[in-house]
């Protein structure tokens, strides 16, 4: 292949930088119409939480401009019901699975890798060490380089799985988050989670959102999550995957040159079932046109002159 | 249609096959960033060329009811599930407020076309509220209610749900659609008379086909049914009403 476009993360190596984010893909079954979802470089699931989760009252979301708020309260299957229903099938197709793992204490991310490293067909695991929506865990986790540390360490001690964190952008100092899960073993970090939001209705004078807060996402975050990557890219070892508000090949490109190794489409999703897809052809079209391997993208941003 | 409903055909190049109660998510091939979501819409019209109701309460919706002449759209369709079938010797009976007749007309056509001429309480605030009334006329025993009076019976849809359950001698079947609390009355009113009701359900939604999670609607039995995926159209029992 001339315009090579496979990445690594860490030992893990993708079959292309384009994933599918956690929360925006289901367990990635439900996109089976819409294109061979193998063919991405991977899917994040669902926050797979111990027990299943009923999530939030609504509503859950709402639309802002360039963007939207969720709160969805981490809505999912659990593990154990992902492992034995979901699991096998995205195994059959071929599918990089990363499982995005929730838990509100350390103990809990520690049972749910255990019970995952049991069955073969995940790739790697993704912390969510930053969901604004949930009362316990989430952003106490990731606001906080000791306790983001101790998880990843935690984690990585059962698991012989790659483990990514991924990282909120309200930690004050996110390189300084980043670090600590470095220095405690992560093998990657996936910035950027959403940013929390809100919305009122001023009709009725309430909330848009049951939860008052959401999650904002979409492109109204690019340029937030393109920094963070730059940042972190500049003073880490281990890679970063990109992610916000990336809803076409161009976006993604300026993640990889920004230093991301990878990247992850989200809410583009919901307005485009095929999103993730015409990412890839994107890239690598952009890549055959410039004559290089899609590696050779990463960290190439030029600084601009005197 | 008015200011404030218009209708909206798609060329849509193949033969959509679509049952009523089943909606499209449409979105402007043109919107770009903003609006972001597509948009959940009942079909009122399969076929070659499928068709909306459109009544404009935000920013998606205005772009639709404005959409030039051959300007193209993102339609993914048909989702969720159709108005289940009205068991033989019940008659069905139509509750419509407001731009929920968009589905209702659909399944009124398919009633008519095998035979059925299906009650239709259609009603909303004023005559102006009642877009497609002539066509409803033609395929149901249609009765308008309106709140101001300005056609039909003055009053809520719902003020003659009771006689008309009543002249089917609770041989009937409930459907409804239209807002939250109209639908919790028609509920009420069919469960008091012991007659089954079905109510098509709206709410906030990104993706329309389970993904996003974004459309939970409190169960009776505890958690959350979905309306995209268990929905639209769902037995109003198994529904936790909000008071």
């Amino acid at each position: 292949m001339p315009f090579d476009q496979t990445v690594n993360i860490g030992s893990l190596t993708l079959k292309n930088p384009v994933l599918t984010a956690s929360g925006t893909f289901g367990y990635a079954l439900e996109y089976d119409d819409f294109y061979d979802v193998a063919a991405l470089g991977g899917i994040c699931t669902k926050g797979l939480s111990l027990t299943p989760l009923v999530g939030n009252a609504p509503n859950r979301i709402c639309e802002t401009a360039a963007g939207m708020l969720n709160a969805i309260g981490l809505a999912n299957v659990g593990v154990e019901a992902f492992c034995r229903e979901k699991l096998p099938q995205l195994r059959a197709r071929g599918v990089t699975v990363i499982a995005n793992i929730f838990g509100t204490t350390v103990e809990e991310f520690v049972a749910i890798a255990e019970r995952i490293e049991k069955d073969e067909g995940v790739h790697a695991l993704e912390l969510n060490v930053s969901c604004p929506n949930v009362k316990k865990g989430g952003l106490l986790f990731g606001c906080d380089a000791n306790l983001s540390a101790g998880v990843t360490n935690a984690v990585k001690r059962v698991t012989k799985l790659p483990v990514w964190v991924k990282m909120s952008p309200e930690a004050g100092d996110a390189v300084g988050v980043a670090r600590a899960c470095q220095e405690a073993g992560a093998d990657a970090i996936t910035a950027i989670n959403t940013i929390r939001g809100a919305s009122i209705d001023i009709e009725a004078q309430r909330p848009r959102i049951h939860h008052r807060t959401g999650g904002l996402s979409g492109p109204a975050i690019k340029p937030l999550a393109l920094r963070i990557v730059w940042d972190l890219a500049s003073a880490l070892d281990i890679p970063i995957i990109g992610i916000g508000g990336i809803a076409t090949a161009a976006d993604a490109i300026e993640f990889l040159l920004a230093g991301a190794t990878a990247v992850q489409v989200g809410t583009a999703n919901f307005a485009d079932p095929e999103a993730g897809a015409k990412v890839m052809r994107g890239i690598a079209a952009y890549c055959e046109k410039h004559g290089v391997a899609v590696r050779d993208l990463i960290g190439r941003v030029k600084r601009n002159g005197p | 249609m008015g200011p404030s409903y218009h209708l909206l055909t798609f060329e849509a190049g193949q033969e959509i096959v679509a049952f009523p109660g089943q909606f499209a998510m449409v979105r402007g091939a043109t919107w770009g960033q903003a609006p972001l979501l597509p948009r959940p819409m009942s079909l009122l019209e399969p076929g070659r060329r499928p068709a909306i109701l459109i009544k404009i309460v935000g920013e998606g919706s205005r772009r639709l009811a404005h959409a030039s002449p051959g300007e193209p759209f993102d339609l993914l369709m048909p989702l969720g599930n159709r108005w289940s079938p009205c068991p033989a010797g019940q008659r069905p009976i139509l509750v419509a407020g407001g731009v929920g007749i968009a589905p209702l007309l659909f399944f009124a056509r398919e009633l008519a076309a095998s035979g059925v001429r299906a009650t239709m309480l259609y009603g909303g605030r004023s005559a102006s509220d009642l877009p497609l009334s002539e066509e409803v006329a033609e395929v149901s025993d249609a009765r308008f209610l309106t709140e101001d009076g300005s056609r039909g019976t003055r009053g809520r849809v719902t003020a003659l749900l009771e006689s008309a359950i009543g002249e089917t001698r609770g041989k009937s079947k409930v459907y409804a659609c239209g807002p939250d609390r109209m639908m919790a009355k028609v509920a009420e009113i069919s469960r008091g008379l012991g007659v089954p009701c079905e109510v098509s359900l709206e709410t906030p939604m990104a993706c329309g086909y389970g993904v996003c999670l974004g459309c939970p609607v409190k169960r009776t039995s505890g958690g959350y049914l979905y309306a995209c995926m268990d929905g639209p159209c769902v037995d109003a029992a198994a529904i936790a009403w909000e008071p």
